[in-house]
């Protein structure tokens, strides 16, 4: 749910809806060390509804509330101490521990800290270190009395608690992370029923040039002898007007036709604008398929809307024909735009990043509404099972099967025709088919007779059947689970498990299909060299730039807005462009040679576009011409869009630390008027250290900036935060939020506020205890680059993103193994994902044939 | 391959359907019920055939209630007492586009085309028509009464209109450069239709499958994960027994109109497969009356310049190649009554399902509340006439005062328009080109 990672509005304490019903059904034990893991938003949007702002007039915050904030963050309400005992060794102090926590501790915490309903109900779970617990019990606890309990009691209960259930290695050895059985999620749903339609429609290929294909003909259809041009064009923004489209091209009647496919980058709902002012026709997803047909040029008609949901990491194949046609009237001058406005962005013509200049097979993108799933562990698992849910499955096996009987049926008996076809021997080769490939392997004879002859049977109509056997397979438990499959060979549930894992799908390319029926993944090296030729898909690009958003928590496309008085020229249009450049820096490190983790803190380009270089300055200017330029385009301004391509920007070592002070970060890390170091804080603390913040029990709002005008941000947030109960946590978060404070809330660089200069120093005390200070973002940067714990956040973020599973669960050194590789390989992404899904697809598996 | 026209009964028996079985599909009248005392529900149909007629085969000689049926018209003879021909009536439309193109995009609009790149015969080229059509404004106003209120307000049904967006095969509009595609594909409109019930009752019936496969699924996983499955199979139940109720509730419900109807099996979208087409097409016609999804719809054969080939009739050559032939070419001449005559057919089968098709509410039969509105896009074919276009009314939608040829002197076919509106309870002072209707609706009609 989108609170894990929804900063930026004034969100409402409590649970996500989506989170909420299965909280009671699972136990976190495990995911309070994870980043993005609360259910709870950020802090000080939490506090809202408790305290409303004119509450803060005076910058004392009520005592009672702020106490209960300050126990909560860590403990529960009640844990009185007994009084300081006097010497002993560790093991005692253990048992001391233990008794001091039986007798006054327990009956509001629970036994074994899985805390008590009625009293304190949250688990005592968390990666604070002893000295960190001791030093809390002793400020904090007991409730009514703090001062009762400190000194060697304390730290007597801190160890006691933090080796018995408190600490992930207690917590690991109490209850091992498991694999867990789980259905498909939304995304996993939409891929494989995309590559279920592929397999037998054909799969994409990997094309370098981008553009789209034109040929332009001296006549008003397609004929050899009339071609004239042959050319890859940037983008559709044409206004020929009355001059023709090119040499040898009589003005008054003309055919082009634009062929290339579409490669979205961002999955969602998508406006497709087709402008023109001649017959034209738009085919998207597939050649018959028509999107837009205007046939008929008729006065007036000349703008075309059409919204559809496509998946990134796809390619759908476009064409578009246009035709001036010769007339005894006046002729219209002849123009054409495609334009769309992508998730979260604004109108604007589709940049030639996003055509390949080669028609790929038709493609299948889900359009039927799926809802959102759990997210309460920092990623996506399929373990809600719901009607809403399940009538979604319902729904997408519809809409599949229309297609499937509309296109790929046909098709295939068009290809068959000469075959015999005696009691519908095509429709069931064509069924059987599709169903292996959707139950990731072949059919015993029982599965068969299930799902395919009894529903053949039950109708003459084969578009009937089609229907039945596909209502029944996307069902099916066989589908909807990819990981029960130990009836599967060796290799067969080796390659489930890289599909699973590289593409959110099921394997359905051609190549894998063949090492399966080989049984040629079958040990690890293989598996590993099946990765190795995965990772560069198109479909492995679109889930890592997603990982990537969502560790960075700019996945959202929901909006950013800024005070128009302090941040003239911050608009939606800026916003697009900037998640565009986001997008493009992602791509840039990750897929360039290096591949090189340590590029995300330190590159110090970007992308950028006019507009942006216009709002940002100097160091936002373009330092070359656009990557996919296109000199021979008469590309002219036909409907008064701006159209800015993305270019890579200057090097500028002074105020750029790659994605870490990306405006589209700091910028959703900010309020409207005012940055947030807490929001940034929090953010560092937990996705880029890995670490783990309870959240508040109560909300607070933050203090008006304008009822304090003579303090910097820094200043406010310090003053709203020194009170010790909430420095529990603000030590942690403040230290790492006020290093960016050199970036206002859209991102610029900026040297005063309010007059004073910026303080941007900052500290932040590792797993260990080892307490590092920064002077500014650049000294956090280069810290990131080498904490141990930045590394292992960012392979453990990765591992469960792209596995959907715990990696604990595939060995409790697991997690330190892969960091040391990582590290040693010099930090190269690529092959970290490549480790991980081996990892993956060699886990242990079981077999256990089916009876 | 048919080549004779389906009877109702063989299209019932095709369906593998009993007489007996019939009466139910199609709900025929329950006796015991009033009639209802609420207003009726009026409904319009529009039928399209193409190319002209030939016109002494057939207009009646003889005006008034004692008129003569032509040979083209013998297929109506039983209904002549809820018919009206309608002489005289011509599309004065001018402008842009060949005869063809004003024929059907001014047939049911009354206004001009706008200006485009549609080049047709020797005129200038013309787009899509600038207004609304008849039939959507009709629609547009029922939807505004609660009580005219239906699922989709109108409905459009093709019979092999070609797949192909242009002037010549869109006659009806939701306003300017907006053409409605018809639905050609009887599977698509049952789909438009039925569609979400269809799916349920097949999933109905999947079902019982599905939670048995879950049990020899569950075998393969651990205890411990099989907790999910568990939770899902209940799911798959929960949705089983709701659905049994819900089809139970609606078998009940069957004999009022809401039966889903029987489809045959397999049938292709190709030119011999016409004739079954256009009874698919007119069965879920009647049966969206009769469950009140529309009270307005078209029906349209083929297009303007339209050119099936009617094998099944003995005649090989295309309609619209045999419609430009001279009157003295005997053999075109008989072939092209022969084809008229053929649609007449499909007027007079829909006629016939209407009129055996009880109101839900008892109150006589479907036809009695609709009327067909037979009509063409050209008067003649062979001189693309616009003048006489064909208009013939069957049935009592409208209210008119049926059972009588008339013959009007040369009347703008707006004024025929702006009576429909009025006989549908939605009047308006002009409709399509003001130029055309400054008399206001026809005389005499009712």
């Amino acid at each position: 749910m989108a609170l894990n990672y929804g900063v930026g509005q004034f969100a409402i304490a409590g649970r996500s809806p989506t989170t909420a019903s299965s909280d009671s059904k699972s136990h976190r034990l495990f995911h309070f060390g994870r980043w993005g893991v609360s259910q709870f938003s950020f802090y000080p949007f939490c506090l809202y509804r408790f305290v409303p702002p004119f509450r803060c007039r005076s910058s004392l915050i009520r005592p009672n509330i702020l106490r209960c904030f300050a126990l909560a963050t860590l403990f529960g309400v009640v844990m009185p101490c007994l009084p300081a005992w006097s010497d002993e060794g560790k093991g005692d102090s253990q048992s001391r521990g233990a008794q001091i926590y039986a007798t006054q501790c327990a009956s509001c915490h629970g036994a074994q800290g899985q805390g008590v309903e009625a009293e304190y109900a949250a688990a005592l779970t968390g990666d604070s270190s002893i000295g960190q617990l001791a030093e809390i019990i002793a400020e904090t606890m007991p409730e009514d009395d703090p001062e009762s309990c400190d000194g060697k009691d304390a730290e007597a209960v801190a160890n006691y608690i933090f080796e018995t259930f408190y600490s992930e290695a207690a917590r690991v050895r109490n209850r091992p992370p498991k694999i867990g059985l789980a259905r498909l999620t939304g995304d996993q749903l939409r891929q494989s029923l995309a590559d279920l339609f592929a397999r037998m429609s054909g799969s994409s290929w990997s094309h370098e040039e981008r553009g789209i294909r034109g040929t332009y003909f001296d006549s008003p259809n397609w004929k050899n002898e009339t071609k004239k041009i042959e050319r890859t064009d940037a983008v559709l923004d044409f206004d020929f007007a009355h001059d023709g489209p090119g040499e040898g091209i009589k003005p008054e009647e003309f055919y082009i036709h634009w062929a290339g496919s579409l490669m979205p980058e961002r999955s969602g709902e998508y406006e497709i604008v087709l402008r023109s002012t001649c017959s034209c026709k738009l085919y998207l997803g597939g050649p018959q398929r028509s999107f837009v047909d205007n046939h008929v040029q008729s006065e007036g008609r000349t703008e075309f809307r059409k919204r559809i949901y496509l998946i990134a990491g796809r390619g759908y194949p476009i064409k578009l024909e246009f035709t001036q046609r010769k007339r005894k009237t006046d002729q219209p001058p002849a123009s054409v735009s495609l334009a769309w406005i992508p998730p979260g962005g604004v109108e604007t013509v589709i940049p030639q990043r996003h055509f390949v200049s080669t028609s790929f097979p038709a493609a299948f993108a889900l359009q039927t509404k799926l809802p959102p799933d759990d997210r309460s562990y920092g990623y996506e698992r399929g373990t809600e099972i719901s009607r809403i849910w399940d009538d979604s499955t319902t729904q997408a096996a519809v809409e599949f099967s229309k297609l499937v009987t509309d296109e790929l049926w046909p098709q295939y008996t068009r290809k068959n025709k000469k075959k015999p076809n005696q009691n519908r021997a095509h429709l069931r080769s064509f069924l059987d088919e599709i169903v292996s490939t959707a139950f990731r392997g072949s059919l015993d004879d029982a599965t068969r007779k299930v799902y395919i002859d009894k529903q053949l049977d039950a109708t003459a109509d084969d578009a009937e059947a089609i229907r039945r056997v596909m209502l029944l397979t996307i069902k099916s438990p066989r589908f909807l689970y990819p990981l029960i499959d130990t009836n599967r060979s060796r290799s067969q549930q080796a390659a489930n498990r890289l599909a699973l894992v590289m593409y959110d799908s099921l394997p359905a390319d051609d190549w894998l299909l063949k090492k399966i029926s080989k049984n040629e993944l079958d040990s690890a090296p293989q598996i590993e060299q099946a990765a190795w030729s995965m990772v560069s898909d198109y479909r492995t690009e679109a889930k890592m730039r997603d990982f990537l958003r969502h560790w960075f928590e700019v996945a959202e496309s929901d909006e950013i807005s800024k005070d128009e008085q302090v941040y003239a020229g911050f608009d939606k249009a800026i916003v697009s462009d900037l998640r565009v450049s986001f997008d493009a820096m992602i791509d840039e490190i990750v897929w360039s040679e290096p591949s090189d983790y340590r590029q995300l803190f330190q590159a110090d380009w970007t992308y950028t576009t006019s507009r942006l270089a216009e709002l940002y300055g100097d160091a936002w200017k373009p330092k070359s011409e656009p990557k996919y330029a296109s000199k021979d385009n008469a590309s002219a301004k036909a409907n008064g869009l701006e159209q800015s391509p993305l270019v890579r920007s200057v090097s500028d070592s002074k105020t750029r630390l790659g994605l870490l002070n990306h405006p589209l970060l700091m910028s959703k890390l900010a309020y409207y008027k005012t940055t947030s170091p807490i929001h940034r804080g929090v953010f560092l603390y937990r996705h880029m250290f890995g670490r783990v913040l309870r959240p508040p029990n109560a909300a607070f709002s933050p203090l008006n900036a304008d009822l304090h005008p003579k303090l910097t941000t820094r200043q406010r947030v310090e003053l709203q935060t020194n009170e010790v109960n909430c420095q529990v946590c603000h030590e942690k978060i403040n230290g790492l939020g006020f290093a960016l404070e050199g970036f206002d809330a859209i991102g610029r660089f900026r040297e005063k506020e309010n007059g004073s200069p910026i303080d941007a120093s900052g500290s932040y005390e590792d797993r260990q205890g080892n307490k590092v200070q920064f002077k500014d973002a650049h000294e956090l940067a280069d810290y990131l680059v080498k904490s141990e714990d930045a590394h292992r956040a960012f392979v453990e973020a990765a591992f469960e993103y792209f596995v959907k599973q715990p990696v604990g669960a595939y060995g409790p050194d697991k997690l330190s193994e892969l960091t040391e590789r990582f590290r040693n390989s010099g930090f190269k992404v690529r092959d970290l994902i490549v480790w991980i899904a081996a990892t993956a697809a060699t886990e242990p598996v079981t077999s256990n044939q089916e009876t | 391959m048919m080549n004779q026209p389906l009877s109702r009964r063989d299209f019932l028996t095709k369906l593998g359907v009993s007489a007996a079985a019939a009466n139910f599909l199609f709900s025929l009248p329950s006796l015991g019920w009033a009639a209802s005392t609420s207003a009726r529900k009026q409904r319009i149909v529009f039928l399209f055939s193409p190319n002209g007629v030939i016109p002494a085969h057939f207009w009646p000689e003889k005006v008034g209630r004692d008129f003569d049926i032509k040979r083209i018209l013998e297929p109506l003879a039983g209904f002549k007492d809820q018919m009206m021909t309608l002489h005289g009536v011509c599309n004065k439309i001018q402008g842009d586009g060949d005869g063809h193109m004003r024929g059907i995009g001014c047939l049911l609009t009354g206004v001009e085309l706008f200006p485009g790149d549609i080049q047709g015969g020797s005129d200038t080229p013309a787009g899509w028509s600038q207004g609304i059509s008849i039939d959507q404004y009709l629609k547009n106003q029922m939807q505004a009464v609660p009580e005219k209120q239906t699922r989709f307000g109108s409905l459009e049904f093709g019979v092999m209109v070609p797949d192909r967006a242009d002037t010549w095969t869109r006659m009806s509009y939701a306003g300017p450069n907006q053409p409605v595609a018809p639905i050609s594909d009887p599977y698509q409109m049952f789909d438009k239709l039925y569609g979400q019930s269809k799916n349920r009752e097949l999933l109905a019936s999947v079902l019982d499958d599905l939670s048995e496969d879950f049990r020899r699924v569950e075998k393969m996983i651990s205890s411990e994960d099989r907790r999910i499955l568990e939770e899902h199979v209940a799911m798959v139940r929960s949705v089983e027994k709701e659905l049994q109720t819900e089809l139970e509730q609606s078998k009940k419900n069957a004999d009022v109109g809401h039966a889903i109807p029987d489809m045959p099996a397999n049938v292709e979208s190709e030119n011999d497969n016409m004739p079954q087409i256009a009874k698919m097409q007119i069965e879920l016609l009647v049966n969206s009356f009769a469950a009140d999804f529309a009270r307005v719809a078209t029906y349209q054969i083929s297009n303007s310049v339209g050119n099936p080939r009617m094998r099944w009739l003995g005649i090989d050559e295309g309609h619209h190649g045999l419609s430009h032939e001279p009157d003295k070419n005997e053999d075109a001449y008989e072939k092209l009554i022969k084809i008229n005559t053929w649609y007449c057919e499909q007027v007079a089968f829909l006629a016939k399902r209407l009129s055996e098709t009880p109101e839900p509410d008892g109150s006589g039969s479907l036809l009695d509340n609709t009327t067909i509105v037979w009509t063409n896009e050209l008067g003649k074919g062979n001189s693309h006439t616009r003048d006489n276009i064909p208009f013939v009314m069957v049935g009592g939608g409208l209210g008119f005062d049926t059972g009588r040829a008339l013959k009007f002197d040369r009347v703008p076919h707006n004024r025929l328009l702006l009576s429909f509106a009025e006989a549908m309870g939605h009047p308006v002072e002009s409709f399509g080109n003001p130029d055309y209707c400054g008399d206001g609706g026809l005389t005499g009609l009712v």
